[in-house]
């Protein structure tokens, strides 16, 4: 039986439909005796009450650093006027209930937790507070109007009779759920809109080594696997050999999985060492010739030809003609891994006939619904257990489900719960990359030095071809691939995107921010480039262009913040600029950069946010660091490379990211512009990479187009 | 073989391969999953913890190296620095997703234990160790900062 998220708001509690709320929303299964023999109420999806007047959230959103179990929990307690130093927040099962505004699934990507579910969160929270003022008026015999609430705890100031919430939840649960909750009013707010902490308990635990990550998993008599993962992309196994694996202490199983060989043991150390023992003969494939170089001509022959059409509108080939002056310019972005900091792990207990399966996801219902399959189970019958993620990006929120299907296929008719886990080189070479793009762009000047248009020749994999995803592609266009070129927000009247989409074996992913990682570098490049060439200030330019009221309210504002108009030209020094909307945000950022040699160093970096209105603005500001630093990476030093059909790089040393030493100081101004609310997880990420490009250009003269930046 | 180790001010007995990393003894044999695992190569600092004070890697520390040296996780509950770096790390909202962060206070642990007054190059300098994905950087040194100008 399925119930719908709508059926959970209607139903009342522990009548009718609440006993099999009760049955869909299993306690966690690890709680205590003590927790688990105590009374609660689960009026709704999102929300238990105990006796005790602990209120816990239950959050079917991952939670992976951005802060959403924090923030949409504020949103339920405060308009349940619950005391936030007595509450819970965990993460919720797999149900229907906690789906996805856009999916039949529980997913958390594109920046879209807040904005998608605060208004229902909201409503959760103060459906509960009016049943909780009923009851309580009930019980007074008083008027709901003479009822007011506080900190968990409903009051009758006439009286001075107070009671707490745990006092109510045999009087609430055979209310009738309103359907029409008032909410609070904004002035009333005391965490919406209010820069608040990480929830104590996730900070505490964080800090004390405390909090449960997929990778610290550990059930009775379990077992880990390590993994061996095809050299060349789209090799697989021809054949293998264990036996001498097999030999070693602790070492229990050499199994074949979708994606690799598997060596089971009673620890992953022991599994890990095993590997070597292991003779595997692979079909390395055709890829086996292919290289970055190689590639690179391939993706370029491609744009000789007409590719499909994101955007076509007005004369370009006019324009062109007619053009006082022609820009041309060349970009390039490399494979990117996420790296995310929880090497990636999945554990699956196959306990024939039904199944438990541990990890820190993105898409829990896809991966509980993969495990099913691959095992042969109902989907009831798995039960899904979403820990904290060691950071995701992207990674964890993934189609192919690499790391998920090797540690189902690990654990599948073993005796054991077995912790798949990946090496560190395992997930740098492993594909599941911010794909290699290529992108020629030419823009035309008009004599006053006005972009009148743009023509860009854009070549790569699309991410959402052959996944579940796919339907997103129209006319042979990704969306996900152009965002922000063909959508962008300049008058430049004559527009002509072309897109080729190429198949690899080296699977392509959303890498935080997604298409924007390398359309934001382009347009916000090229437009540069077109303002130095008319001699123009790079803001004012950009204020002239766009038609966006948004993006001309940040791009103002991060002028001011900076100081930009009153900016000291200093020797090796330069400013640069961008403006990016992403998420349904808008994002500005100056850079500042020194230039010595052939390095450069950003220093400071402002950046200023409309998100429509910011829930959490501590959040926000963490945010968009986090973001900034992120997109610094591929600035200065990631980047992966090709050769004979296999990835170079492998760990931290090669595959380098931003450490301490290259994190600038960052500013952060936030417009509550009242608009439409917008995502803020990766719209800190576009804008950087563009800025200091522009920055070095200001501070050298020398334009980089291609990332990383390469100075000399 | 079994080998003995003093963890946290606890004395244990652990049976695994003497070339095993302390890290992998401390996570999958004594069950302190506080410490993390990140990159296995000594690069991204998710391991540390301290040894006789100092902060080490210990994915690049083999158990037999250990031998009677104290080692201090980030599970201690005892330890005032860490305890200060901790409330800090909480005050000043560091965490992101969290899985660097006892990796980070350890290292600050170890740096103020060996100087309690660092300055700004000098909290770079060991810090740089220790990659956080989530770039909760400025936090993080806002934090250290906290607890320095409190010493
Ligand atoms: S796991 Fe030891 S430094 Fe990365
Ligand atoms: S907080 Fe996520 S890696 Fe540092």
């Amino acid at each position: 039986m399925e119930v719908s998220r709508r059926d959970f708001l209607k139903t009342t509690a522990l009548t009718g439909t609440a006993f099999v709320l009760g049955l869909y929303l299993p306690e966690k299964s690890r709680v205590t005796a003590a927790e688990s023999t105590a009374k609660k109420l689960a009026p709704n999806a999102f929300v238990r009450i105990g006796e005790d007047n602990r209120i816990t959230f239950l959050i079917g959103q991952a939670e992976m650093g951005q802060n959403t179990f924090t923030t949409l929990s504020m949103c339920i307690a405060e308009d349940l006027d619950a005391d936030w130093e007595k509450t819970d927040i965990i993460s919720a099962p797999v149900h229907p209930a906690y789906n996805h505004a856009w999916a039949p699934m529980q997913l958390t990507g594109g920046s879209s937790s807040i904005y998608t579910m605060q208004a229902e969160m909201r409503k959760a929270g103060a459906s509960i507070r009016q049943m909780l003022m009923s009851a309580a008026a009930r019980r007074w015999n008083t008027q709901i109007s003479r009822i007011k609430t506080k900190d968990s705890m409903v009051l009758n100031p006439a009286t001075g009779a107070r009671l707490t919430y745990g006092d109510l939840i045999e009087d609430i649960a055979n209310l009738e759920v309103p359907q029409n909750p008032k909410l609070k009013s904004p002035e009333a707010f005391k965490l919406i809109g209010k820069p608040v902490k990480r929830h104590p308990k996730e900070a505490w635990a964080k800090v004390r080594g405390e909090a449960e990550f997929g990778i610290d998993v550990r059930l009775e008599n379990q077992k880990y696997a390590a993994m061996i993962h095809p050299p060349v992309f789209g090799a697989t196994v021809k054949n293998f050999d264990g036996s001498k694996a097999l030999q070693r202490q602790g070492v229990h199983r050499v199994k074949q999985t979708p994606f690799g060989i598997a060596v089971i043991a009673d620890h992953w150390w022991q599994a890990k060492q095993a590997l070597d023992d292991v003779r595997v003969v692979w079909n390395a494939g055709e890829f086996k010739q292919v290289s970055s170089e190689s590639l690179r001509q391939q993706y370029r022959a491609m744009m000789e030809k007409p590719g499909a059409s994101a955007r076509k509108e007005g004369d370009t080939a006019k324009a062109f003609q007619q053009a006082a002056q022609i820009l041309e310019a060349d970009y390039e972005f490399p494979f990117l891994a996420h790296a995310p900091m929880e090497p990636l792990n999945c554990t699956v207990h196959d306990q024939g006939g039904k199944a438990g399966i541990w990890t820190g996801g993105q898409m829990q219902t896809v991966y509980r619904n993969a495990c099913a399959e691959a095992l042969g189970l109902e989907r009831e019958a798995v039960t899904y257990h979403n820990t904290y993620l060691g950071g995701g990006f992207g990674r964890r929120a993934v189609p192919n489900m690499d790391f998920i299907l090797d540690a189902v296929f690990a654990a599948k008719g073993e005796p054991w719960p077995v912790m798949t886990l990946w090496a560190r080189e395992d997930d740098i070479r492993m594909g599941n990359y911010r794909p290699l793009r290529i992108n020629k762009v030419r823009v035309a000047l008009d004599q006053q030095g006005n972009i009148t248009a743009l023509e860009s020749k854009l070549v790569g994999q699309s991410i959402m071809a052959d996944t579940m995803f796919a339907s997103f592609i129209q006319n042979d266009v990704d969306p996900f691939m152009v965002e922000g070129l063909a959508t962008h927000h300049y008058d430049f009247q004559n527009n002509d995107i072309q897109v080729y989409r190429v198949k690899l074996p080296i699977v392509p992913l959303w890498w935080r921010s997604v298409g924007h990682t390398h359309t934001a570098p382009v347009v916000e490049g090229i437009i540069d480039e077109a303002a130095h060439a008319a001699g123009r200030d790079p803001v004012d330019y950009r204020l002239n262009l766009l038609t966006e009221k948004r993006m001309v309210d940040v791009l103002e504002d991060v002028a001011r913040i900076s100081g930009w108009k009153t900016r000291k030209k200093e020797q090796n020094v330069g400013y640069g600029v961008a403006v990016v909307e992403s998420f349904k945000s808008f994002v500005a950022q100056v850079a500042k950069v020194r230039v010595s040699g052939n390095q450069f160093e950003v220093e400071k970096v402002w950046c200023s946010v409309d998100c429509g209105f910011a829930f959490n603005p501590l959040n926000v500001e963490n945010q968009m660091m986090g973001g900034i630093h992120f997109g610094l990476g591929p600035v200065k030093f990631s980047a992966l490379t090709v050769k004979d059909g296999m990835v170079e790089q492998s760990n931290f040393h090669d595959y380098k990211v931003v450490r301490m030493s290259d994190a600038p100081d960052v500013e952060v101004s936030i417009l509550n512009s009242g608009e439409e609310p917008g995502g803020i997880g990766e719209p800190g990420t576009p804008p950087i990479i563009a800025a200091v490009a522009n920055a070095i250009f200001d501070a050298t003269g020398k334009r980089y187009r291609s990332q990383p930046i390469e100075m000399g | 073989m079994t080998i003995k180790l003093n963890v946290d001010g606890v004395p244990h007995s652990v049976d695994a391969d003497p070339s095993t990393p302390l890290l992998w003894v401390l996570r999958d044999h004594l069950n302190l999953t506080g410490v993390k695992f990140g990159c296995g190569m000594a690069l991204c600092g998710s391991c540390t913890v301290l040894m006789n004070g100092a902060a080490i890697r210990s994915c690049a520390m083999p158990l037999s190296a250990v031998g009677e040296r104290e080692i201090t996780t980030i599970q201690n509950d005892q330890d005032p620095i860490i305890g200060k770096l901790q409330k800090a790390w909480v005050d000043e909202d560091v965490s992101q997703c969290g899985y660097c962060q006892p990796g980070q206070i350890m290292s600050a642990a170890g740096l103020l234990k060996s100087n309690a007054k660092p300055s700004d190059e000098e909290i770079i300098a060991a810090m740089r160790g220790n990659i956080c994905r989530c770039g909760a950087y400025n936090r993080i040194k806002s934090a250290i900062k906290k607890v320095v100008a409190e010493a």
